[in-house]
């Protein structure tokens, strides 16, 4: 049966990416590419928070960077002002970014389409000048000093490996619940949503829960990505967590691909390491970026993941013919 | 071929609709109208264009409330009740033009049919107790029995929205009939058929109502209903001008002057 087909594909699939993980984390000596393989991991789990949002309930968010800011800004604030344990940071943080989707979710899902985009913008914006401005308690505009490295008994993250394992530990965790909750009545009923939204509640879907629900789920990935983030560098400014930042997130998840996990690892793979490619062409940099984006959306228009997986069927069908 | 029953059915009706009036700006959609549906029959609600046999279907799935008057299914008011939990409770529907989620499989329009039955939440999916994948095969079981039922168990994994026109309007009934329906609205379902899958389609509806499904159908192919149902409402710039068996209201003559537009139009 295809269904059993599907599973064995996405068992071998996820056996792959932890044999990936595992020769990489051990093999790279260069720590300069591990922590570029961890900031990729850090904006993987961003895509694929905003990808369930996006690319499966097909609601849009124009202002996530604000949840990626309340896991960042959070587990700092708890640890140095608080000292708390980052271990109990962490579900601190992610819990205060899920209260606050939930609670702008209620009004804001009733919009969609550009409406929804303005006022996710709108959310987001409100958030960042919160980190700017609250100096007191977040640094403000020049930023929160002095976030404590993660420890765990006798295991140190401080060093570059172990944390590469971490956030790679989270990545395959998030992408195995996502892929499980994509398979499951939930899922199918989110992309139902998407495909339309009044005909799935005309077969009984509850739209405005399950909307409020992938929100939620997104906003608690992107908080988790925020905490990895500030104890990964112990430094913040509000400008990680800007305008700018939701609109590459919603870059990554578009060239990625749409309604794929592995999509939103390729397009956050892609829009870490482009910059760090580009730095040859030094003042022209931005604009060979823009000029690259275009010609991936304009030749493969379904994201990097979908388009590569067509070549690759098509160049197969040649070689048999 | 089924003979219309001839008594008037007499059971408590499953579906009543009391005295409903709804408005759109200045346009009286329906007003004052009134008919019961009675348990495991085919009613034909029948009326030219813009006569408010949609607006009705709209009501009746709780997609907008009647101004005043009310419907009652089961012998409860269904005005406090969202559309998603009416299909929970036996309402579903079909829609003129076809509205399958058309990304999707055949087989995962059936199941996402069948999500008012189940339950399974985000958290259960990712942990996958037993009790969620006994769930899912079940519904997967079901979805397969209705795709047979309507002949397009063979193409169960094709993209709904690749599939003919006229297996669409199937795969769309399937997917009303997997929420375990007691009551069937559907709307214009011969529309865009041929007249081999519109016999099919009849042969269809009949076989629902055997099982003992309430239909309520909205169609302009006038053989078709006139054929398979057992009781019509004609309705008329959103009035009730008729109802009764179809061999009555064939003869009624305000519905042969509604329909040919030609005088008397206030009668009945």
């Amino acid at each position: 049966m295809i269904i059993n087909s599907q599973n064995t594909r996405n068992r071998i699939a996820y056996a792959v990416f932890l044999l990936v993980i595992v020769v990489s984390g051990y093999f790279l000596e260069n720590l300069y590419y591990l922590q570029l393989l961890t900031f990729i991991g850090i904006n993987t789990l961003l895509a694929l928070a905003l990808n369930m949002l996006m690319g499966y309930a097909g609601q849009i968010s124009l202002g996530h960077a604000a949840f990626y800011g309340i896991g960042a800004y959070g587990t700092a604030i708890l640890t140095v002002h608080c000292h708390f344990s980052p271990w109990l940071a962490l579900p601190a943080a992610i819990a205060v970014a899920m209260a606050v989707a939930y609670i702008v979710g209620i009004p804001t899902l009733k919009l969609s389409g550009y409406y929804l985009g303005m006022g996710t913008l709108g959310f987001g914006m409100i958030i960042h000048i919160l980190f700017r401005e609250w100096s007191s308690i977040t640094g403000g505009a020049s930023g929160f000093i002095g976030i404590p490295p993660l420890e765990l008994g006798p295991v140190s993250f401080a060093s570059g490996r172990n944390y590469f394992f971490l956030v790679w530990g989270c990545v395959l965790i998030s992408f195995i619940a996502c892929q499980r909750i994509i398979d499951s009545r939930i899922g199918r009923a989110l992309r139902a949503i998407h495909d339309g939204e009044n005909a799935a509640a005309a077969v009984g879907v509850n739209t405005r829960a399950l909307k409020l629900q992938v929100f939620v789920l997104s906003a608690a990935i992107s908080a988790l990505a925020g905490f990895l983030y500030a104890h990964l560098v112990f430094f913040i400014s509000p400008g990680t967590f800007s305008f700018i930042a939701s609109i590459r997130m919603v870059t990554m998840v578009v060239i990625g691909g749409m309604a794929s996990v592995w999509g939103a690892l390729l397009g956050a793979s892609l829009l870490t390491l482009l910059p760090e490619w580009l730095h040859a062409f030094s003042e022209f940099e931005m604009v060979v970026y823009g000029l690259i984006l275009m010609l991936v959306m304009i030749f493969l228009p379904r994201g990097l993941f979908r388009g590569l997986l067509d070549i690759y069927e098509r160049t197969l069908k040649k070689n048999t013919h | 071929m089924n003979a219309p029953l001839k008594k008037i059915p007499t059971d408590t009706p499953l579906l009543e609709i009391d005295s409903v009036s709804k408005a759109f700006g200045g346009v009286q959609a329906l007003s004052d109208i009134s008919f019961s549906l009675m348990p495991k029959t085919i009613t034909g609600l029948i009326g030219p264009n813009g006569a408010g046999k949609t607006t009705l279907f709209n009501l009746i799935s709780g997609i907008f409330a009647p101004d005043s008057g009310d419907i009652r299914y089961n012998s409860r008011s269904t005005r406090k009740i969202k559309s998603f939990q009416l299909v929970k409770q036996g309402i579903a529907r079909t829609f003129q033009n076809v509205e399958l989620f058309e990304t999707m499989t055949v087989l995962e329009n059936i199941l996402v049919g069948h999500h008012a039955q189940t339950r399974s939440g985000m958290w259960g999916s990712m942990i996958r107790f037993p009790w969620v994948l006994a769930e899912e095969q079940r519904a997967r079981e079901i979805a397969m029995t209705l795709l047979d039922f309507v002949g397009l168990s063979d193409h169960a994994h094709a993209i709904s929205g690749d599939l003919p026109f006229g297996w669409q309007r199937l795969v769309e009934i399937a997917r009303a009939l997997a929420s375990r329906p007691r009551l069937l609205l559907l709307d214009e379902p011969a529309a865009g058929l041929n007249i081999v899958e519109t016999l099919q389609l009849g042969d269809l509806i009949r076989k629902i109502r055997d099982q003992g499904i309430t239909v309520l159908l909205v169609e302009h192919d006038m053989s078709l209903t006139m054929e398979i149902s057992d009781w019509i409402v004609v309705l008329d710039q959103g009035k009730k001008i008729s109802q009764g068996t179809p061999r009555a209201v064939q003869a009624d003559e305000a519905v042969i002057a509604a329909y040919l537009g030609t005088g008397k139009k206030d009668e009945s």
